[in-house]
């Protein structure tokens, strides 16, 4: 595959051939196909295969063009990419996730990314110790993560295959040092790992928009390999369940509940002071409390605390303010015990990055004893 | 484990390579050619397909992603020649569910197991089935018994492997990857097996 710059020339040099006065024939005809787009309703599939067949007729087109009377493969190649790139550029939000199907796939692969990442480790896997390097795993997951920020094809395709070309140099170099053959067997576990490490964003849109409508000669060979590869870690995540890891499924369960949980706790904090913040603001909700108490209470507030009766004295309360306390105490004793029960599930390790990402976003830890040495530990 | 040799020797053999990694380069005289590599993880897959393309591999090349994918061109006799594509797969039973997307639209599977491990042939015998069942109807399959040089070791007779080939219309032939005995032979023996496109 081609570099960034090598890339950008050609799509400079397409650019330039296409303000030759001789080219008004091409131009005309891709900016007749664009607009065309628009006298329709977006249909993926259908979508593709015009593009597609655009692709191959503009190639025709081009190879007859006095232009390119004396062009090698190569500059028709170019001109090709340029095209592609160009075209997609300008259908880019008229093809990418058009369907509401798509975008909830992918809401639902990255929530489960998510979860996963709270306490997958390589091996689970079973990846091999050599191969454990978090440096180059992070410069393939920024790689991946890539993808989705880039509109044509070709550009999302090349940061696949710079993923995949990071993560192939630290299995050559594993390869190199400790006689480990570097096949399929390594590489898949790894880009697995790195894609739920990346959790990058679209993932399924990415992956369609690319099967689409990346020119159908150039996904064949290795980037077609490599594409795959993608394509199955993503069906891989989609079911992965209990059964697909090295690891205890009891175990997988427990640590799947208690990230969950963990996303509730986190969700409903913060929605629920919203929502105080909202009460609040109508005055509709404990009165007197709000009115007293103002500063303190906006302080917890800000701290993401959903319990406004924390610094109330009991000659503040009236009968009116019995039924609430009692509603939030019973929501409070369920919650709490939920979370214990979660969190004592976990060996140590699991523990802290799970109650360090509960003490950033603003829950009170010291709670109970076991949580507090274990910060002095850790200290 | 390893594959008797840990480096590619970029010195050795050099095979004739087409010029054009883009295009379809299908023609008669010049077959490009999909084959994926099936069997349990550590059969030695990866081992054969190195053992294969060594005279090619080379670490620096720019085209060369990976060993998970290789290429290598044969020339034959009749002055043709074939381009493997070859994809390996991964073998370790979570995987398997995965392998679809990766024979699919393959013109071969060569499938591997190692003569030591009775269990690898079982599995090698499920991959069978599952090809028959699911993979192009006119996919070419051969049956690879790997690490034939470990005799001492062995456990599935070459005449378990050769009957079961044989009942199901297979290729055989047992490659050791350690001493490169047979590998050129096996790919050889596809190359002749594939089906010609109609000369017109």
């Amino acid at each position: 595959m081609e570099g960034s710059t090598s890339r950008s020339t050609s799509f400079h040099g397409f650019l330039h051939r296409m303000r030759h006065p001789s080219s008004i024939d091409l131009v005309r005809a891709i900016k007749s196909f664009i607009v065309s787009f628009s006298f329709y309703q977006p249909k993926p599939e259908n979508d593709g295969k015009r593009v597609q067949d655009f692709f191959l007729s503009m190639e025709v087109a081009i190879r007859n063009h006095p232009l390119w009377e004396t062009a090698t493969e190569e500059d028709i190649d170019c001109a090709m990419e340029g095209l592609e790139k160009y075209i997609m550029t300008k259908l880019f939000s008229r093809t990418f996730t058009t369907s509401l199907e798509d975008s909830k796939i992918d809401q639902e692969i990255s929530e489960k990314i998510s979860l996963l990442q709270t306490f997958l480790k390589p091996e689970h896997l079973d990846i091999q110790p050599v191969l454990h390097n978090e440096a180059s795993w992070l410069l393939a997951e920024k790689e991946l993560q890539k993808m989705n920020a880039f509109k044509a094809p070709q550009e999302k395709l090349s940061s696949i295959m710079n993923c995949c070309r990071v993560i192939n140099n630290l299995l050559l170099n594993a390869a190199m040092s400790e006689h480990v053959p570097a096949g399929a067997d390594d590489f898949l576990p790894v880009l697995i790992y790195v894609t739920i490490k990346a959790n990058p964003p679209n993932l399924h849109s990415n992956l369609k928009f690319i099967k689409l409508y990346r020119r159908q000669t150039k996904l064949i060979s290795e980037a077609e390999y490599y594409f795959t590869n993608l394509v199955s870690s993503k069906t891989f995540i989609t079911d992965l369940n209990a059964k697909s890891l090295s690891m205890d499924e009891t175990k997988f369960e427990e640590c799947m509940q208690a990230a969950k949980l963990a996303k509730k706790v986190t969700n409903e904090l913060h929605s629920t002071s919203q929502m105080k913040q909202q009460e609040k603001n109508e005055s509709n909700f404990s009165n007197k409390m709000h009115n007293k108490l103002d500063a303190r209470v906006f302080h917890v507030l800000q701290q993401g605390s959903n319990y406004p009766y924390m610094e109330a004295k009991s000659k503040d309360l009236a009968m009116e303010d019995v039924e609430i306390l009692l509603h939030q105490y019973k929501d409070l004793v369920v919650k709490y015990t939920i979370l214990c029960k979660a969190i004592n599930c976990l060996s140590v390790s699991e523990k802290e990055p799970l109650l360090l990402q509960l003490k950033m976003q603003g829950v009170d830890t010291h709670t109970n004893d076991q949580t507090n040495s274990h910060r002095d530990i850790s200290q | 484990m390893g594959c008797g040799y840990s480096l590619p020797d970029r010195d050795s053999r050099q095979l004739g390579r087409p010029n054009s990694e883009n295009g379809g380069g299908q023609d008669a005289k010049n077959l490009r050619v999909k084959l994926v590599l099936l069997g349990d993880s550590g059969v030695g897959k990866s081992c054969i397909v190195l053992r294969f393309v060594r005279g090619q591999f080379d670490p620096t090349s720019k085209v060369t992603v990976g060993a998970s994918f290789l290429s290598q061109t044969i020339a034959l006799q009749d002055s043709t020649t074939v381009k493997f594509e070859i994809w390996d797969t991964a073998g370790q039973e979570r995987y398997a569910a995965l392998a679809p997307l990766y024979y699919r639209g393959a013109a071969v599977a060569v499938i591997v197991y190692d003569i030591t491990s009775p269990e690898s042939f079982s599995k090698a015998q499920y991959w069978v089935k599952e090809l028959q069942k699911h993979g192009s109807p006119d996919i070419v399959m051969a049956l690879v018994g790997n690490k034939a040089d470990l005799h001492e070791k062995r456990e599935v007779a070459v005449q378990d492997g050769m009957d079961y080939a044989e009942k199901n219309g297979m290729f055989f032939i047992e490659t050791s990857a350690k001493t490169a005995d047979n590998i050129n032979e096996l790919f050889e023996e596809i190359a002749k097996r594939l089906p010609r496109p109609v000369i017109t």
